[in-house]
């Protein structure tokens, strides 16, 4: 039993990965923790489902779906966090945006969708597979294979290619990459872009494991994969995978051990214990203050 | 960042809170704007707001049972709708306010004391789940206000007040129904729970247990129990520990949203498991979210709309016609709820709380959910169908 239960939590952490790359992605840019994305995620499987269900066939829906959310994730930007960066507001008032943004995209949701949970198609439903006494499923075995080549992409994208050099140059110092001749707010949108495409990858590889959306359903989700982006090193891509499969796995150890009473306080007590042992995360690097 | 940790989940939680006060609003209007049905009573009360009867419908308009909410408002409109196109109540047209509790205590408190406060509400038909309804009520029993909720099954509901009613059945009624389902209808021995963690889930697996207790047969025993956060999506967790256990049939304390997840979940690890729910699971989102994996799923319902009854058919036609899908069993009680209530201020010839009070305890109402006679503790008594889903539908089970 303790075998299955750590491959479902291994199931279930990839989930949390997949949305804590799209915190870890912005933040490693902007140093701003983008709490709308939880929304932004939900926001990526209704519109799978919306797409799927128009008969747009599945790989052109979940690329339509990837798209919209994507154009969602600048429109973010560009409409609200874009003319505070020029006002040069505190970095408090970007987050609350955030926490604002993530409510108004929710509720839209729910005006839109109403609140019920719906159906949606499996994408690897190709049935399950045993080994030994564990009982695998292919969408199981889908989302790690799909979290994989996500991560990998976008390590490949950040540190083997023009525009990525640009996201790093406009991380380290912002107004040098500018006289450098760096177009940051494109490259920052750019940035936001593949968070809002991460998120709708998600989104429609945790709906379609459930085979169940609904606008709300990204703020649970959202905040563990906030913990798990902070347990491995927020900024760090690997990281938010290792954080994310660490959070899944001790949820589902804990309601194998404790109960399933105690899983949804157990990712926040192993970021706390983390925290404390090592404030950076995992993998994260020893900040340097800026000024 | 632990510093910074702290302050953003300070802002998380000023933020959760500005949601909730935004979020009723915006539910209370779609609500108005999603019921063409509605437009009546409503322009009724714009034009004449002291001729008018008002009867509250508190439930959650939006939020993960926003369902139940909206199905209570429709239901009391329909109904209200049939009675001023005959005139109305006591010569005054009836108005249909709906309230969104969210389905969380907090707000339920805020409601209720603002309809005490308002005093124009004549009755209440709300709230929804049975914790929020036990929060709610002693403020309308202190006030001499009815509440009578369509769903309340706890049994301590009832008992905080005189003024307090339900039309539903006591939950150890219809667990006795489950279990029956599950152990002479199905024929299983190792029997598992799973139930959501709130006062009813809490308290439903509690009463299944003794009640399989009370059996006395040595081979019938729950082999497990395990509690789930509602909503939480993932159960595999849950499942595995039960499935370990040797369970054979699960009874799922839990609405539709837990039921089909646990379907799926569970028929993923073991495709044989039979499921046994409750009549809060009789809801056509259980169909389709359910698809495949609800087959078979088995539960015990007051109402069933595919009924031969006349009266039943009527009804279920005509709330098709107004809106669109068939009405679920709690919606149905919804609908007799406003029924009995009108009846008792027709022929207690007032609004007057304390009579109005005095003629529910008297009469009895023919409803399309049977017949409604409360007893002296304000619960009903009510006879089940054994229903079972089949080729993606509810059939009778025989």
């Amino acid at each position: 039993m303790i075998a299955q239960q750590i491959f479902n939590g291994l199931a279930l952490g990839m989930g949390y990965a997949l949305i804590a790359v799209g915190y870890s992605l912005v933040f490693g840019i902007l140093r701003l923790v983008n709490f709308s994305h939880g929304s932004v995620y939900a926001f990526g499987a209704q519109m799978a489902m919306v797409f799927i269900g128009l008969r747009f066939g599945v790989i052109p829906g979940l690329i339509a779906s990837m798209v919209l959310t994507g154009v969602l994730g600048v429109a973010i930007d560009k409409l609200a966090l874009e003319p505070l960066r020029k006002k040069k507001s505190i970095p408090i008032a970007s987050l609350i945006t955030t926490i604002g943004i993530s409510n108004i995209v929710t509720n839209l949701l729910i005006v839109a969708f109403g609140s019920e949970k719906r159906a949606f198609p499996p994408l690897f439903d190709f049935g399950t597979l045993q080994i030994g006494k564990i009982v695998v499923s292919s969408t199981q075995i889908g989302m790690f294979v799909v979290s994989l080549i996500l991560m990998l992409l976008l390590v490949g994208i950040v540190f083997y290619t023009k525009i990525g050099l640009a996201m790093r140059a406009a991380e380290q110092n912002p107004k040098a990459a500018n006289l450098m001749g760096i177009n940051v707010n494109f490259v920052i949108s750019f940035t936001f872009f593949l968070s809002g495409i991460s998120a709708s990858i998600a989104g429609s590889l945790v709906g379609s494991y459930y085979q169940i959306v609904y606008p709300n359903m990204g703020f649970m989700a959202g905040l563990k994969a906030f913990a798990a982006a902070v347990l491995g090193g927020i900024g760090s891509l690997p990281g938010a995978i290792i954080g994310g499969l660490i959070v899944g796995v001790s949820e589902s150890m804990a309601a194998t051990v404790l109960g399933s009473t105690y899983r949804d306080s157990m990712a926040f007590i192993i970021l706390i214990i983390v925290l404390i042992v090592r404030p950076n995360g995992l993998f994260g690097k020893k900040g340097i203050t800026k000024v | 960042m632990k510093k910074g940790f702290i302050r953003y989940s300070l802002a998380m939680m000023a933020l959760a809170g500005l949601l909730s006060g935004c979020a009723q609003g915006n539910g209370q209007s779609s609500e108005g704007a999603n019921n063409t049905s509605g437009a009546k009573t409503e322009g009724t009360s714009a034009a004449g707001g002291e001729g008018t009867v008002k009867i509250a419908v508190a439930g959650p308009m939006t939020g993960d049972n926003s369902e139940y909410g909206i199905g209570f408002t429709n239901a009391a409109k329909l109904m209200a709708d049939q009675w001023n196109a005959q005139g109305g109540v006591l010569g005054k047209q009836i108005e249909i306010v709906p309230y969104d509790d969210k389905n969380t205590s907090e707000e339920a408190t805020t409601i209720a004391q603002k309809i005490v406060s308002d005093g124009d509400i004549s009755g209440i038909i709300g709230h929804f789940s049975s914790g929020v309804c036990m929060t709610a009520a002693p403020i309308y029993q202190e006030n001499k206000i009815i509440e009578i909720s369509p769903s309340a099954s706890h049994p301590d509901y009832s008992k905080i007040g005189n003024y307090i009613f339900r039309n539903n059945t006591v939950i150890s009624k219809e667990g006795a129904a489950s279990v029956d389902i599950a152990v002479h209808d199905l024929k299983k021995k190792n029997i598992g729970i799973i139930s959501i963690m709130t006062d009813w889930g809490t308290n439903t697996s509690g009463i299944i247990k003794d009640l399989i207790t009370g059996l006395n047969d040595p081979n019938v025993k729950v082999v497990a129990h395990e509690e789930v956060m509602e909503g939480s999506d993932d159960y595999t967790p849950a499942i595995t520990k039960l499935n370990e256990a040797g369970a054979d049939v699960v009874i799922c304390c839990g609405m539709y949203n837990l039921v089909a997840p646990v379907a799926k979940q569970y028929k993923n690890i073991n495709p044989d498991i039979s499921i046994v729910g409750f009549s809060n699971a009789y809801s056509q989102q259980l169909i389709q979210l359910g698809g495949q994996a609800v087959e078979g799923v088995c539960f015990p319902v007051i109402f069933f709309s595919e009924s031969d009854d006349a009266d039943v058919k009527a009804y279920v036609d005509e709330y098709k016609k107004v809106y669109g899908n068939s009405p679920s069993a709690l919606t149905s009680q919804a609908y007799d709820s406003v029924g009995i209530l009108l009846t008792a201020m027709k022929e207690a010839g007032t609004t007057d709380s304390e009579k109005v009070r005095d003629k529910l305890n008297e009469i009895t109402y023919k409803g399309v959910t049977g017949n409604i006679k409360f007893n002296e503790q304000g619960d009903v008594d009510k006879q089940f169908n054994k229903v079972t889903i089949k080729d993606g539908k509810f059939v009778k089970m025989n």
